[in-house]
């Protein structure tokens, strides 16, 4: 059964959440919502629900979050507990419904993110584990990491400098260049210490988007392959295992890793069928008879 | 560590979580403050506004720099709560974080800085409120008093105990409706706001009565006749106040 990190909120029950919970993390200009928007059309072409979310897109703070920030006057406690709040209304409202319907949850960001922030501001790390103790633990997390070198060009060429982005609030240098790399450097070495503890797996964010995005299939391929909702299927697995057959004898694609990939794909997209057949609500629950 | 060893960082004490591996006192230089914190508890309609409005006045005529800060009361959060409360969005735990992130921006703007510049602060409710509320709203203990743990430690924490029977008396009198929250509706308990209100004020009752020991919070009769409690609360404070040595006066 699913487990939190801790605490139990009230009225949430962890049974039933049949859905997965995947975490893309990483730095300012790691590249997470370009992933993000290239996993959510794949997962959804494979048949699986999709729901998406991030930092302060909670309909209660999310507005309210974005309006503190532009008076430059949040401080670190406040800002924790309303990034807190933001974070809690989208685990109840959002996350925890759409793992129980049985969704993937592609979530840009989690309670690392806030953590490893905080922590650089000075904020007790003990005290962030309590506070975010009501998290569910995800089935996985990505972890895509860039270099500090690599981080500034991206930054500069593509957004510029931003106030919070660059830890102004934190180092308030000569200029924002300065503060950046500063606050950038602090923020992965958090990153690498919350890596350890919380076992993320590490993707490097430096190849091209289309080589990240590759390495990211085949590694939520192996997260969903683990779904126990697939293992009533035995017959469509032989089903899909006939037709990757069929399709073998045909002239071999190019590169063995795309092959690779398209072959679970083919599979998944089969169960994914099945799944849609069987069960006319389309909640993914009801096991074969 | 127990929370009741009353750890002193100087003059204050920091809140103190129960586990030795919870979030330890934050660092303030040396941990001392050279202002006083006086702060009033009580469940609806036990009269402690009164009392703390008394306070005030009777320590401005003295000539004490004193300031006020009421629950709720945050510029920076107070429109996410409005939103929160006015769409009934708020579950138990992001009414407890929000309120928690509205004391965080004032301990953090006000509380926390005028203690250091020697200001005497008085809170009318302090963290014992959310952990009244939030625990009868069904949330962990211990959640609650560890998410709280960066609240200074008052000097007095005064609590008005009035009988459940009384209080309602008293708000029922005054007021003509009660609102969602603050009949604590959101529970579910009752369809009927008068009704599911008793149930509420009864389970933070019973968490007040839990804090007495576990705070060390100082109980005054909220039945006695109000100048008999305002005496009581006038000798409490000036006992704290003839301890402190560098208290602002005001200009």
């Amino acid at each position: 059964m699913r487990q939190t990190y801790g605490t139990l909120l009230p009225g949430m029950k962890l049974s039933d959440l049949a859905g997965k919970l995947i975490v893309i993390e990483g730095t300012d200009g790691a590249g997470r919502t370009t992933q993000i928007n290239l996993l959510r059309p794949w997962l959804e072409e494979l048949g699986h629900a999709v729901l998406d979310t991030g930092m302060t897109r909670s309909p209660l703070a999310g507005d309210g979050i974005r309006r503190a920030k532009e008076g430059n006057n949040l401080g670190r406690v406040t800002q924790s507990l309303f990034y807190a709040t933001d974070f809690v209304d989208r685990l109840e409202n959002e996350i925890v419904p759409a793992l129980r319907a049985g969704f993937v949850v592609l979530t840009d960001r989690y309670i690392y993110s806030l953590m490893a922030r905080a922590i650089v501001r000075g904020v007790n790390p003990v005290w962030l584990r309590s506070l975010y103790s009501t998290a569910l633990k995800p089935d996985a997390v990505f972890y895509l990491r860039l270099g500090i070198d690599r981080l500034i060009p991206r930054v500069i060429f593509s957004r510029g400098f931003d106030y919070w982005e660059s830890g102004m609030d934190l180092y308030p240098g000569r200029d924002m260049y300065e503060s950046f790399c500063n606050y950038q450097k602090a923020l992965l070495a958090e990153f690498d210490r919350l890596s350890a503890e919380y076992s993320f797996e590490i993707i490097d964010a430096s190849p091209d988007a289309e080589d990240v995005f590759s390495l990211l299939k085949t590694r939520i391929l192996d997260v969903l392959a683990g779904d126990s909702r697939m293992s009533f299927v035995p017959q469509l697995a032989r089903e899909a295992k006939q037709k990757l057959t069929a399709r073998n004898r045909e002239p071999a694609p190019s590169a063995p890793g795309a092959e690779a990939i398209s072959e679970l794909e083919l599979v998944f997209r089969s169960f994914a069928a099945a799944a849609t057949r069987q069960n006319g609500n389309g909640d993914g629950h009801t096991p074969a008879h | 560590m127990d929370i009741t060893s009353n750890v002193r960082m100087g003059p204050f004490e920091v809140f103190v979580p129960m586990h030795s591996n919870a979030a330890a006192p934050r660092e303030d230089g040396d941990g001392t403050y050279p202002g006083r914190l006086f702060i009033v508890e009580g469940i609806d309609g036990s009269g402690k506004s009164t009392q703390l409005s008394l306070l005030h006045k009777w320590l401005e005529a003295k000539g004490f720099g004193v300031v006020f800060s009421e629950w709720n009361s945050s510029p920076l959060v107070k429109d996410t709560t409005k939103l929160g409360k006015k769409k009934k969005m708020l579950s138990p735990a992001t009414f407890s974080l929000i309120h928690a992130t509205d004391f965080a921006d004032r301990t953090e703007k006000s509380i926390l800085p005028l203690l250091r510049a020697g200001a005497v602060v008085l809170c009318d409710r302090y963290a014992y409120t959310a952990f009244a509320r939030d625990v009868a709203r069904g949330m962990d203990r211990k959640w609650v008093r560890d998410l709280y743990d960066f609240a200074v430690k008052p000097n007095v924490a005064f609590y008005f105990r009035v009988p459940l029977e009384t209080a309602i008396g008293r708000i029922t009198a005054s007021r003509d409706c009660l609102k969602f929250y603050e009949a604590g509706m959101d529970l579910g308990v009752s369809d009927d706001p008068q009704e599911s209100f008793r149930i509420f004020q009864g389970r933070i009752l019973d968490e007040y009565e839990r804090m007495i020991p576990e705070f060390g919070l100082t109980v005054v009769d909220a039945t006695l006749p109000v100048e008999i409690q305002q005496a009581q609360v006038r000798r409490i404070a000036k006992a704290h106040l003839e301890a402190a040595k560098e208290l602002r006066v005001r200009p």
